[in-house]
């Protein structure tokens, strides 16, 4: 299989700009270790799907060889600013347009000076790609593709990667249950707002922990809407499909609030 | 400082195809037009701007979107390029413009006040969002009145219609009493399209308007249904009306930016003079002025 390792870390910026409220460290020292261990499995390339690149009409492959720049997000604009610097495997690309095309799926490739650069993709790529050494492949979250639409997203990353020779990294960029506190709190006393979706997120983990996949399969489209769960938690679909829907367990190095919602780091065990 | 008013609304949409029609220098992409009649209705609606001299123009956009409550733009000069995420081929435009921090701030002091979650947003480095600039810069090319920049919390979205639509309701009457605070004379913009079923493939050029046409026939009567109301006057009836719009026509109007503009204006029963409508990509995008001194409402300069 071309694909070496595989996780799920969630988008939002809270753990890069502000590691020091603890709620938020625990996830960014998470983030790092998933980043040495993505390191470790030695991929040539990274494909990321993050819910947070919002398309409508086609989906969408980055194909300008070097993104560089600062991106402010539009709601957490007072924690600071986000400098990325990433490079894309054109190549790659422009395989995974062509192979996603042939599943069926309109495809365009997205080749914009200052074109925006979603939170999700920055943070995953400065977290778990620190140095910026390993290329990228980014893919968009199209709001009209469902489930199965962004498995087979996820089979075309793979099958780019086996067609080009290259060992493949996945990050699936999302959130968990997404109940948020919609006033200003306190940071430092951030939890999951909502107690029935701390449980869900639990359990789900908990099925990922055990490498459950036939439970996940069944109980991800209740968790999906009862958890309020980011984008019907399309960014998990898109890593099943890369790893041909089997893995063996899951750790989870951490889970915990992001003002409010769910977010957890999870690498699973593909060996 | 006391005899601050809001003198005209305008209902202002955002498709970035308005902006890549008329080649303006700012926008990198060209194109050969397209889309006339509602770039003309703009024509218009700029020519009444230009004699009703405002001292700021207010702007409420679907794509700023915030959950933590409703963010004001609060740095003084912002610039850069913006490049439409959804038609990066159409809208690549050099912005730069001047906010109006002291109204931007009674704005958000109000809102609090009344019980909103309020913020300002003051990082220099913050991107404005192309709904914002593609409905600035179709009212106003010359971007030389100080603006207010909006975002759109999306708690219409988050919570129900009617209860996130009462929230723009209460931020729309803290606009007007900010602006009244603070001496302005005061345009509002609601940047929305109403039908918002769209084509999912654009046309080669996109500007062919052999293939412009409205997406859904039912969303079109609905438009035709409201922009009827609006012409007459009949606010009350629109806003009675306006859930069931936005749920069988996916209104974008959903976000807030009309609301809040007919709660600032405190919902005159006034008939708005229709600019044009067209579709855009198969959406609904009506340009009308709600104009306040003729009605009588307001004071000439
Ligand atoms: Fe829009």
């Amino acid at each position: 299989m071309s694909v070496v390792s595989a996780f799920l870390v969630p988008g939002s910026p809270l753990p890069y700009v502000q590691r020091d409220n603890s709620p938020w460290g625990e996830i960014a020292a998470a983030m790092e270790t998933a980043g040495k261990a993505l390191a470790a499995s030695e991929p040539d390339l990274i494909a990321i799907y993050s819910t947070q690149w919002i398309a409508v009409l086609d989906q969408l492959w980055q194909t300008r060889a070097v993104l560089q720049g600062l991106h402010v997000d539009e709601n957490w604009h007072e924690y600071g600013d986000l400098p990325f610097d990433m490079k894309i495997d054109v190549e790659f690309a422009e395989l995974a347009l062509k192979k996603t095309a042939e599943a069926g799926i309109k495809a365009k490739g997205v080749d914009y000076d200052h074109f925006p650069v979603d939170t999700g993709a920055i943070v995953a790529s400065n977290f778990l790609n620190p140095d910026g050494n390993i290329p990228l492949a980014i893919t968009s979250n199209n709001v009209y593709h469902d489930w199965q639409m962004t498995e087979s997203l996820g089979r075309v990353a793979a099958d780019s990667a086996s067609e080009l020779g290259r060992k493949l990294a996945v990050i699936g960029v999302g959130g968990l249950s997404g109940s948020i506190y919609r006033h200003v709190i306190d940071i430092a006393e951030d939890k999951i707002a909502s107690t029935a979706e701390d449980d869900w997120n639990k359990k789900i983990l908990s099925m990922m922990e055990q490498g459950d996949t036939a439970a996940l399969s069944s109980a991800c489209p209740e968790y999906a809407g009862a958890a309020r769960v980011d984008m019907g938690f399309k960014h998990f679909a898109f890593i099943l499909g890369a790893i041909g829907g089997r893995f063996n367990s899951a750790t989870v190095h951490a889970y915990g609030p992001l003002y409010g919602s769910g977010g957890a780091v999870v690498e699973f065990d593909l060996a | 400082m006391n005899d601050g008013q809001i003198i005209a609304g305008f209902l202002a949409p955002h498709p970035p195809h308005l902006v890549y029609g008329e080649n303006p220098p700012q926008n990198e992409p060209r194109s050969q037009g397209g889309w006339e009649p509602l770039r003309w209705a703009y024509e218009h609606a700029r020519r009444s701007l230009e004699e009703l001299k405002p001292d700021v123009l207010l702007v409420h956009s679907p794509h700023w979107i915030t959950q933590q409550g409703h963010h004001f733009l609060g740095v003084r000069n912002l610039n850069g390029k913006s490049v439409d995420p959804i038609f990066p081929n159409l809208f690549r435009y050099k912005f730069e413009l001047e906010v109006d921090v002291d109204l931007a701030e009674a704005c958000c002091n109000e809102a609090a006040d009344m019980g909103l979650t309020t913020k300002m947003m003051r990082n220099p480095n913050f991107r404005v969002d192309y709904g914002t600039i593609t409905t600035l810069h179709m009212i106003r090319p010359q971007w030389d009145i100080p603006v207010v920049g909006i975002s759109a919390n999306n708690s219409p979205y988050y919570l129900t219609t009617e209860e996130g639509l009462e929230e723009m309701d209460i931020l729309g009457k803290a606009t007007r009493k900010a602006i009244e605070q603070t001496g302005r004379r005061a345009v509002l913009l609601a940047s929305n399209t109403l039908c918002h079923y769209h084509f999912h493939e654009e046309p080669v050029p996109p500007e062919d308007m052999s293939q412009e046409h409205p997406q859904n026939y039912a969303g079109y009567l609905w438009d035709m249904r409201i922009i009827d109301l609006l012409r007459q006057g009949k606010i009350n009836e629109v806003f009675q009306v306006l859930p069931q719009f936005i749920d069988e026509a996916f209104a974008e109007v959903k976000s807030g930016a009309f609301t809040w503009m007919f709660s600032a204006m405190d919902y005159p029963e006034l008939p708005g003079e229709l600019y044009g409508y067209g579709t855009v990509i198969g959406t609904g995008n009506a340009v009308m002025e709600w104009n306040l001194i003729k009605a009588g409402l307001a004071k000439a300069a």
